[in-house]
């Protein structure tokens, strides 16, 4: 892989409609290595203020991978590394002096296998609220039923706040992974597949989720799911082979796109 | 023809089914033999004297008390003085070195130490702690137990911790809890029956062991608290009393092995009923 | 364009394309052959022009019932979305030009046995013509995706707005020398509404074209041509 020739090369997103929007997270020149593997070839890309990115692309394009340096989650393993700059409110956190775990409280991570700790519902989230705050009980008590209402899960689970979070079906649990993600007050929320292991209904439920968060939260997600993609974002990412192909608004995205790789990957014309 | 060669493989499965029956019922008949012979000549001397009197000498009267404190005594210190070291060796394993080479060697190293033959980890205590001390001690005996109870603790908890699904660390992490956060609250939880059935097991094999103890506590024909004195301990005193010509002797080493038996089955059995309610969940 | 993954959805645009393809075949047919009948008076053949209309009608359900079950099953996105509203859209048109065709032909039939003034059927045919230039195109431009072809029938469109201004003037005129006229006429007046507004179609099919090549809409507002005094849109809506 030559990458002078990759830097030269003019990027998709250079005229973004919506441009003005404020950036909440902008990405400027993303390289991204595993090992000596180049998985992300520079990356530039916004992500606006109160606003859905759904980022779409075949398995291996990096999407994922895109996902998990806004929160700088690579961190975890040895021989990931990322050039660049990532800037989260104006600030680079891939510098070495961003503190991970304040990086990590106001960039919130939903997976794609629902992971609720092995604990009760009320102290999976209580979790994560005791390590920043100290709480008195009732004050706890009032942010676990505001996170847990905030993922439409309370009602479900009002009368059973002591139960093991993993008797929960497969959407609660993820609602209640979404709650425990919300109760810390992130600033961003990154949606890794988050649908991928659930039923259409507890999908629907999700994306209703994610549609009402947006009004406090920046949120990024990643999907296979095309028409998901269309459905709940504002703008849409495509990806393939670690390049950015096409970033715009989702409307044109699906309805209109200018790059024909991305037009062949909407339509199901791949390969 | 295909129902022919159909009916072929259906005898063929029958037959071999046969064999695998028959291979089972001649492993467990002995181990049945073995349970029967243990729980009848065993219950035959199982007394109250057994548990308040100490071991006697020749045809005389007495019990085991001083061997099952002593053995009390000894398992409880190896456990407590291996465990520790187990899990946080299986940890770093587990969590901090999961991608580094000493790793590796330190799981190659520990598999050998697992299979090693318990005599030669005798023979160690008792050059390294035996001989420069001058004398037998229980002490020591501890000390070769706990060096049995490394290698099962370290490869249970490191098991037991890679089974703990990746997603959950990361989403743990995601929420910006620390590392040790991590660990501590939800790891170690999400293992927990693991790591307690690891223990369990880690006692089971400790207290059945006689050779380490042969040349580090001794034996002891009176009851003794001392740590820093010769000890008896069950296995020991069944290696002592069984060979020996003495019918209450004999008497003795049936009643002690029922005894270990009974005591590691309920430790196994503890252990079956953890993990299985572990997957459960 | 490259094949989807799903070979059964190709097919099924592909179904889609040929029945537009029929449907646009049968409407040039329909409005050529109800215009000769005009110019002619042959009553056989707009007899035949209105015998044909039901199987415009049924092909437009095929249309429309292929083109549902299609966005249900396959939920197009894209240009595979804008390819089956296209075709929903053309064959309404095209359904349209033959309703169109097959009400110059009942009227054909009408007012054959009491033809006269021969010259007012001049203007007429210049009309058809150019009608059927504009429908023509549309259609080539269509199965080509030819993006020029159709712009240019959307420009054109007031040619023949122009056009039956100077009809509608023309009969006018002669219904004012002639009372007795005025029947025979105004039967004339509604056969140069109806092919005004089979070009009137055909332009609507050009700008569903834009939007299936490009995405994007054409402006509202089309260039018009000279207006005349009296818009006859009462007659049309």
């Amino acid at each position: 892989m030559t990458d002078v020739m990759l830097d030269a090369r003019p990027k998709a997103a250079g005229a973004i409609a919506g441009a003005g929007l404020p950036e909440k997270i902008t990405l400027r020149n993303l390289r991204f290595y595993y090992g000596d593997h180049l998985a992300l070839k520079t990356i530039n890309l916004p992500l606006y203020d109160h606003r859905v990115t759904a980022f779409i692309g075949p398995s291996g394009c990096g999407k994922s991978t895109l996902l998990r340096v806004m929160n700088r989650m690579y961190d975890l393993y040895p021989k990931q590394r990322a050039e660049g700059e990532v800037l989260l409110d104006g600030e680079n956190i891939l510098s070495p002096k961003q503190d991970l775990n304040l990086l990590r409280a106001r960039v919130g991570m939903v997976f794609q296998k629902p992971t609720p700790f092995p604990m009760t519902i009320y102290d999976n989230i209580a979790f994560g609220i005791k390590l920043y705050e100290n709480l008195s009980k009732s004050e706890m008590d009032g942010r676990v039923e505001k996170a847990l209402r905030g993922a439409a899960l309370w009602n479900e689970v009002k009368d059973k706040l002591n139960a093991n979070g993993m008797s929960l079906s497969g959407g609660q649990q993820q609602r209640l992974c979404i709650a425990r993600t919300v109760a810390i007050k992130p600033e961003v929320i990154l949606f890794d597949e988050p649908c991928s292991a659930l039923d259409p209904i507890s999908t629907a439920k999700i994306e209703e989720l994610i549609d009402e968060l947006k009004a406090q939260y920046t949120i990024a997600i990643v999907t296979h799911n095309m028409q998901q993609a269309s459905r709940v974002s504002d703008y849409t990412a495509f990806m393939y082979l670690g390049e950015l192909i096409e970033f715009g608004e989702t409307e044109n995205m699906f309805m209109s796109p200018t790059q024909k790789r991305t037009q062949d990957y909407i339509t199901g014309r791949f390969g | 023809m295909i129902v022919n060669g159909y009916s072929r493989r259906k005898t063929r499965n029958a037959v071999m089914m046969g064999l695998c029956w028959a291979a089972a019922i001649f492993g467990l008949s002995w181990l049945l033999l073995i349970l029967g012979a243990l729980v009848w000549n065993g219950i035959a001397g199982l007394n109250l004297s057994v548990f308040t009197e100490v071991t006697p000498g020749p045809n005389s009267e007495g019990g085991l008390k001083n061997a099952i404190v002593g053995s009390l005594i000894l398992t409880g210190l190896g456990v407590a003085i291996g465990t520790p070291i187990g899990m946080l060796a299986g940890t770093y394993m587990a969590e901090y070195g999961r991608h580094s080479r000493i790793t590796n060697y330190i799981r190659f190293v520990n598999d050998i130490l697992l299979s090693a033959p318990s005599i030669i980890i005798g023979l160690f205590i008792y050059q390294v702690v035996v001989v420069p001390m001058s004398n037998f001690s229980a002490l020591a005996g501890a000390l070769a137990l706990a060096v049995i109870v490394i290698p099962v603790v370290v490869r249970t908890t490191e098991d037991m911790l890679l089974l703990v699904p990746l997603p959950l660390r990361e989403a743990a992490a995601a929420l910006g809890l620390p590392r040790s956060h991590v660990l501590l609250k939800v790891s170690y939880r999400a293992a927990r029956a693991g790591l307690i059935t690891g223990v369990l097991l880690a006692v089971a094999r400790a207290s059945g062991e006689t050779a380490p103890l042969l040349f580090t506590a001794l034996s002891s024909q009176f009851f003794s608290l001392d740590l820093f004195k010769p000890m008896a301990s069950l296995p020991v005193i069944i290696n002592n009393f069984a060979g020996k010509g003495y019918a209450n002797w004999q008497q003795l080493a049936w009643t002690g092995a029922l005894l270990i038996t009974l005591s590691v089955l309920t430790l196994s059995i503890a252990a079956r009923i953890l993990s299985a309610q572990r997957t459960q969940k | 364009m490259s094949d989807h993954t799903v070979k059964a959805y190709d097919k099924d645009l592909e179904i889609l394309a040929r029945k537009i393809a029929e449907m646009g075949g049968i409407a040039e047919k329909m409005l050529g052959d109800s215009l000769e009948a005009l110019t002619a008076f042959n009553v056989d053949l707009a007899r035949g022009v209105v015998a044909s209309d039901p199987r415009l009608d049924g092909l437009q359900r095929e249309v429309e019932e292929k083109a549902v079950l299609t966005i249900a099953r396959r939920q197009p996105m894209a240009v595979d979305l804008r390819e089956i509203v296209s075709a929903i859209r053309i064959s309404g048109d095209l359904e349209r030009v033959g309703d169109l065709a097959k009400n110059i032909a009942k009227r054909v039939i009408k007012i054959a046995p009491e033809a006269r003034l021969p010259r007012a059927i001049i203007g007429l045919r210049h009309m058809g013509e150019l009608a059927m230039m504009q429908l023509k195109d549309v259609l080539d431009a269509y199965a080509q995706r030819d993006l020029e072809r159709s712009r240019s029938v959307w420009t054109r469109d007031a040619d023949l707005d122009a056009l039956e201004d100077s009809v509608f003037r023309d009969l006018l005129t002669f219904m004012l020398e002639d009372p007795r006229n005025i029947s025979f006429c105004t039967h004339l007046l509604f056969c140069s509404k109806n092919i005004e507004r089979a070009g009137d179609h055909a332009t609507n099919i050009a700008e569903t074209i834009h939007y299936l090549v490009t995405g994007s809409n054409l402006p509202m507002d089309r260039p018009k041509g000279p207006t005349a005094g009296v818009q006859p849109d009462a007659s049309a809506k």
